[in-house]
């Protein structure tokens, strides 16, 4: 519930409660179209996969702790080590970032009250939950992913993988692949068009712009892998020949496919970070971001120049020199605007009065961490220094410092930043920041000696190795390490459970924060604010004199639309005024929807061609059934 | 269509959602047929001799001819969308089944000579057949879902415009301009071995 301030306000209010309110119980979950319940469930099962992909590494790293180990064979540690990649990039990474953080946040920072296609919302959680069932019933059954994340053919090819492992990665990740297609469109619509009036582009905070750039980033990016993928099911299910070469097809093609989509998923693992990051950093630091304009240009620039560096990840393959200089070329110009963000978040901390909270440590790990894998990063640019160390354990090292210490670090930060908004409660500050110590640790202790075994020589993805290689004391390291991580990874999620219940209750507004979110109650009531947000900067919570207003419109009921089930539509530059749209509520469809997809996927895997069409027929009767209820009746 | 409606449709200064949503989404596409195509080409360059394994090259007069027919419908989708826009229930759905006519009308013949090239090579017996019937394949079961979009479309318009039903209007119409653009693409990919 909302602070009002005159009966009239509170009037309105309890009229907005009536017409927003969420149907209770398990249906009420199972049929919600509302942002931030899907945004939570979004949370619980990506962590529930994190939780799965970290047992699966805890697996890999125990089996490697000593030499000649024989705790895995080698077909459950390749099913394990492919798995873990797929699990934390598919259905960890990319759902708790763009699903849970951006779900929850990104109507809440634009003053919207919702997404701007709510039951699709929707339909993208239930087919990401039913894609990630759907991936992980394979390993269950014995046959998980086994041919590394990136399936290189002909490894992948029905020939040296004859079982159901790669189908299953195969119609997993192009299920996986629909769910954020549809999340990503509604994204950049909703973030187009459901600004709250008044906050045009320059007054968009800088998270929406990381958001806008990864989703862009998406809808560009699947489509080859999709086309890769459905190539890879057609060479192995219906003898077609893409990638065999005695018949003219080409192995490599699919490399490039691959990555044409793998490089700039990189960023798209990566953006929602810098997008945390730069909410972060203001709200401790008590001062604005460094460079506002160059640091959204920069955001949107890594997105577009991440599409054009794709074959630095093929330069042993012997491609011709020229290609490779290009792309090298390439890969040395995306430092520019990546070291934009990097300089512009140090300044920041460095000219403000940094407050070393919780969330505030783990940008700075962050900040450490990309400083470190980006400087690897920038090594492999360097043809010769690549074709030395590509598939070793120097490539792990480096990845795994941009993707867990630069991406996952600052969804870490973030869960305690937004906790308070989402629960209402505060998380214990203390044992925050020493999970985080552990968790830092831990990730450095794991991840840095695989830069030195990778010089030594130690190749990835080898199931065990002899002693007297020299490898063994850094193995027994990394294993500590990654034993110390999950024990810091294990008390966030214990402070965040524990304070959920017991942590001390906060207003709306614990941390000062800068945007929108913390201009609502905490938990946010379900139709987000009482009053559509007046917007005059992108640091709109630190315009006292805009709040004030809010509280008057309120009264006077300017721009409340507490008449329907209604939100304000706006144009796309300048968030002029536009249109009041009607938003659709609660509706079955979206979970029937991914029930009839997942039919179609299942029956396909079986081979059963007949009735994964029956499903492809439910799923239009669904559609024509969704599309019945028309949510703007005139 | 009720007067509120009407305002709605009339007072809009940007483009609304679902045509948002749709021009995304045909940018999802583009990107999938544009990998489809570079797939061929990737393929085709390299071999000296295109088609392989000495499959005739295709006919192509027919599928010129009916695409271009295809392209032709775009008119009468955009007169859908325009008197949509006007209220007028009766033309938009004239404008709709005219379009769906010559649609309809491309897919069969298409069908017809997909099946015809399945009596004379299949999609194993190599790259090319692979990549053809593919890419192919992919192009009809596109026109599929918009001939099946603009069906739905009619049935609703039985029933009187609403706000709901002009933006549909105009996102099917989207979508045709769309598929009919990607379909001279792809019978250009798909001839480029007999131009």
């Amino acid at each position: 519930m909302a602070t009002v301030a005159s009966p009239e306000a509170a009037r309105r209010v309890q009229r907005l409660e009536r017409v927003w309110r969420e149907r209770p119980g398990l249906l009420g979950w199972l049929t919600t179209c509302d942002h931030k319940r899907i945004g939570i469930l979004y949370l619980f099962t990506s962590l529930a996969f994190f939780a799965a992909g970290g047992v699966e590494a805890l697996l890999v790293r125990t089996q490697l702790i000593r030499p000649d180990n024989g705790l895995l064979g080698p077909e459950k540690f390749d099913q394990m080590m492919t798995t873990h990649g797929v699990t934390m990039i598919f259905l960890f990474v990319i759902p708790i970032s763009i699903g849970a953080f951006g779900n929850y946040l990104v109507p809440l920072m634009i003053g919207s009250r919702d997404m701007a296609f709510p039951r699709m919302n929707a339909l993208s959680y239930w087919l990401f939950l039913a894609s990630g069932i759907f991936i992980y019933t394979g390993l269950f059954l014995g046959h998980g992913p086994n041919a590394g994340w990136f399936d290189y053919v002909p490894l992948g090819s029905k020939q040296y993988d004859p079982g159901p492992n790669v189908d299953f990665y195969a119609l997993g990740l192009i299920f996986n692949g629909v769910s954020s297609t549809a999340a990503a469109i509604n994204f950049i619509v909703t973030i187009f068009k459901l600004r709250a009036p008044g906050m045009s582009l320059n007054r968009m905070p800088l998270f929406c712009y990381a958001f806008l750039a990864v989703s862009f980033a998406l809808i560009f990016a699947l489509p080859p892998l999709n086309v890769a993928l459905g190539f890879l099911e057609l060479d192995r299910r219906l003898g077609f020949h893409f990638f065999d070469v005695a018949h003219g097809g080409d192995a490599l093609m699919w490399q490039h496919l691959f990555w044409i989509f793998g490089h700039p998923e990189v960023y798209i693992i990566i953006l929602p970070a810098f997008g945390i990051a730069t909410s972060i950093i203001p709200t401790f630091t008590r001062r604005k971001m460094v460079a506002f304009p160059l640091v959204a240009l920069a955001e949107i620039l890594v997105a577009f120049i991440g599409f054009g560096v794709w074959v630095h990840h093929m330069f042993a393959t012997g491609l011709s020199s020229i290609t490779l200089v290009y792309f090298a070329a390439a890969s040395l110009i995306i430092v520019v605007p990546s070291g934009i963000q990097l300089f512009a978040w140090i300044t920041t901390l460095n000219t403000g009065r940094p407050e070393f909270k919780t969330p505030l440590l783990f940008i700075c790990g962050f900040i450490i961490f990309f400083l470190l894998g980006g400087l690897s990063g920038v090594m492999f640019a360097a043809i010769p220094f690549d074709q030395q160390l590509t598939d070793t354990y120097f490539v792990v090292a480096h990845f795994h410092f941009v993707i867990f210490g630069a991406a996952v670090f600052p969804i870490l930060g973030g869960l305690y930043y937004w906790f308070p908004k989402v629960t209402g409660r505060m998380y214990h500050e203390r044992t925050g920041q020493l999970s985080f110590w552990l968790a830092f640790t831990g990730t450095a202790l794991t991840f840095f000696p695989m830069h030195i075994v990778g010089l030594l020589g130690m190749p990835r993805r080898v199931y065990t190795y002899p002693g007297g290689m020299g490898w063994s004391d850094y193995n027994l390291l990394e294993s500590i390490g990654a034993y110390v991580l999950a024990s810091g990874l294990f008390l966030i999620v214990a402070n965040l459970l524990v304070s959920a219940f017991r942590g001390v209750r906060v207003g709306p507004d614990p941390w000062g924060g800068a945007t929108l979110e913390w201009a609502t109650s905490s938990p946010p009531p379900d139709y987000n604010f009482p009053v559509i947000p007046k917007v005059t900067s992108a640091y709109a919570m630190w315009d006292r004199e805009d709040r004030e207003e809010d509280a008057r419109k309120l009264t006077r009921g300017d721009l409340v639309l507490e008449r329907g089930h209604e939100t304000p539509a706006s144009t796309v530059l300048d968030a002029d005024w536009d249109e009041i749209l009607e938003m659709p509520s609660d509706s079955p469809w979206p979970i029937t929807l991914a029930a009839a997809a997942a039919g179609v996927f299942a029956f396909l895997l079986l081979g059963h061609w007949l009735v994964a069409g029956v499903f492809g027929g439910l799923c239009l009767a669904v559609l024509a059934a969704w599309h019945r209820q028309e949510p703007q009746l005139a | 269509m009720t007067d509120t409606t009407r305002t709605a449709a009339a007072s809009r200064r940007s483009l609304p959602n679902g045509v948002w949503g749709i021009a995304l989404f045909i940018a999802t596409e583009a990107t999938l047929f544009g990998s489809l195509i570079a797939s061929y080409f990737y393929l085709r360059f390299k071999h000296a001799g295109w088609p392989l394994g000495g499959i005739e090259p295709p006919k192509p007069a027919l599928p010129l001819a009916i695409t271009g027919a295809l392209v032709l419908a775009i008119v009468p989708m955009f007169l859908a969308s325009a008197a949509a826009r006007r209220g007028s229930v009766g033309a938009t759905a004239r404008f709709v089944i005219t379009a769906l006519v010559v649609q309809a009308g491309y897919l069969v013949v298409q069908i017809v000579l997909f099946a015809d090239d399945l009596s004379k090579f299949k999609p194993t017996t190599n790259a090319y057949g692979s990549v053809y019937f593919t890419l192919l394949g992919v192009d009809h079961f596109h026109v599929l879902i918009g001939i099946l979009l603009s069906l739905w479309l009619l049935s609703r318009l039985a029933t009187g415009l609403t706000n709901y039903r002009v933006v549909a209007t105009r996102v099917i119409s989207w979508y045709w301009y769309f598929a009919s653009t990607v379909a001279v693409a792809v019978t250009l990919t798909q001839l480029s071995s007999s131009l």
